[in-house]
């Protein structure tokens, strides 16, 4: 399992380049940009959370925030604070 | 729910294509507008959560036989923001415009919750321009529309209350299916509030909510209507059950009801497929008898 911030930063990408686009899509997004403006569908999104809970162990929770899945910062953010 | 599979249930590409025409319906006012494939004319129908570019996924089959067009209401997406919300009246006018500069002399419409309002509208007022009606989730209902308008007005106040997410945990348990409530768990619930995040604005839902409390209720109505009108309905909609179906589709002097399975009030997003076959089905034996 991935464990630092920038080991997560890079799981997050792969699963990202596995559901949408590959690397030549991924390689182009900043971290701090937001996936739906660089054009992530809610199709790759869902594939991505569901990637997620498979890589990092844990499952999603309804009430979190629609910030927390703005960018690749924001979900690594999230599991950081998981595991603080 | 496997990564693959969420891959395969949701789509969403809402992109606006650059290339899609601005279509002038009234003075001042101009509708954003995609027109995909060849044929008989399919019009669809946005309620007030939709956007056009969200048509794509629920009619990709449809354009494989039919001209389908998709477009922005007033005041919603990429058409023209006016200082007053639109009337009724003025939807179904810029619907009949519309289809003038598109050379459509008559279309089917599929409309879907708040949007079949819309659509009884258009039918009552220009019946010889509408061939057919999918009516998916109505909600006007065979004794009228009083559950729909209450729950709308407790969605607008949880919206004016707390905002868009809060409105949309509000509404999902209500609007989506028990089976893809549970089968896409809180992947699906995330995945889909990014969409429905990005096709309106607080504004955009409060004017469309409010304007939903508007118009006449009287199931009477709907017995003047003899274009040929099919109910699709989920046995899962939270405002009418299979029997009220069957008795709503009854009214229209050619109505049918088509019940799918465990679906929600948007049944189409819980089987794009069925529900495309049931509007082919029904296009088809219109057509037929022509």
């Amino acid at each position: 399992m991935p464990d630092t911030a920038t080991d997560v930063r890079r799981r997050i990408r792969e699963l990202l380049a596995e559901v949408f686009g590959g690397w030549g899509f991924v390689s182009t997004v900043d971290a701090s940009a937001s996936l739906r403006e660089a054009g992530v569908p809610s199709t790759a999104l869902v594939a991505l959370l569901v990637a997620m809970e498979d890589a990092f162990g844990f499952e999603w929770d309804d009430d979190v925030r629609p910030e927390v899945l703005r960018s690749i910062d924001s979900l690594a953010g999230h599991i950081e604070t998981l595991r603080a | 729910m496997p990564a693959d599979e969420a891959h395969e249930d949701y789509h969403h590409d809402l992109t606006y294509r650059e290339d899609a025409p601005l279509v002038a319906t009234r003075p001042g006012v101009e509708l954003y507008c995609e027109s995909t494939g060849q044929g008989v004319t399919i019009t669809t129908l946005n309620n007030f959560f939709f956007c056009a570019p969200f048509w794509r996924e629920y009619t990709d089959q449809l354009v494989e036989h039919y001209r389908v067009i998709s477009y922005d209401l007033c005041n919603h997406g990429r058409s023209t923001r006016t200082q007053a919300e639109p009337t009724w009246a003025e939807h179904a006018e810029d619907l009949i415009r519309l289809l003038d500069a598109q050379g459509v002399d008559s279309t089917y419409l599929i409309a879907s919750s708040a949007s079949t309002q819309l659509a009884r509208d258009v039918a009552l007022a220009h019946p010889d321009r509408v061939r057919g009606m999918v009516l998916a989730g109505p909600v006007v209902g065979p004794q009228g529309m009083r559950r729909h308008r209450m729950l709308q007005r407790a969605w607008l106040r949880t919206l004016n209350s707390h905002g868009m997410p809060e409105l949309y945990s509000h509404m999902y348990p209500e609007v989506i299916s028990t089976d893809m409530n549970e089968s896409t768990r809180t992947p699906g619930f995330l995945g889909l509030r990014e969409s429905f995040l990005a096709m309106s604005t607080p504004e955009e839902l409060n004017n469309g909510l409010r304007l939903a409390q508007e118009g006449e209720a009287s199931p009477e109505l709907l017995t003047r209507i003899h274009t040929p009108t099919l109910i699709a309905l989920g046995d899962d909609d939270i405002l009418l059950g299979p029997t009220a179906g069957h008795e709503l589709a009854a009214l229209f002097p050619n109505g049918r009801c088509a019940i799918m399975p465990k679906a929600g009030h948007v049944p189409f997003l819980d089987d794009p497929a069925g529900f495309q076959e049931l509007v082919r089905k029904f296009i088809d034996e219109v057509e037929s008898h022509a």
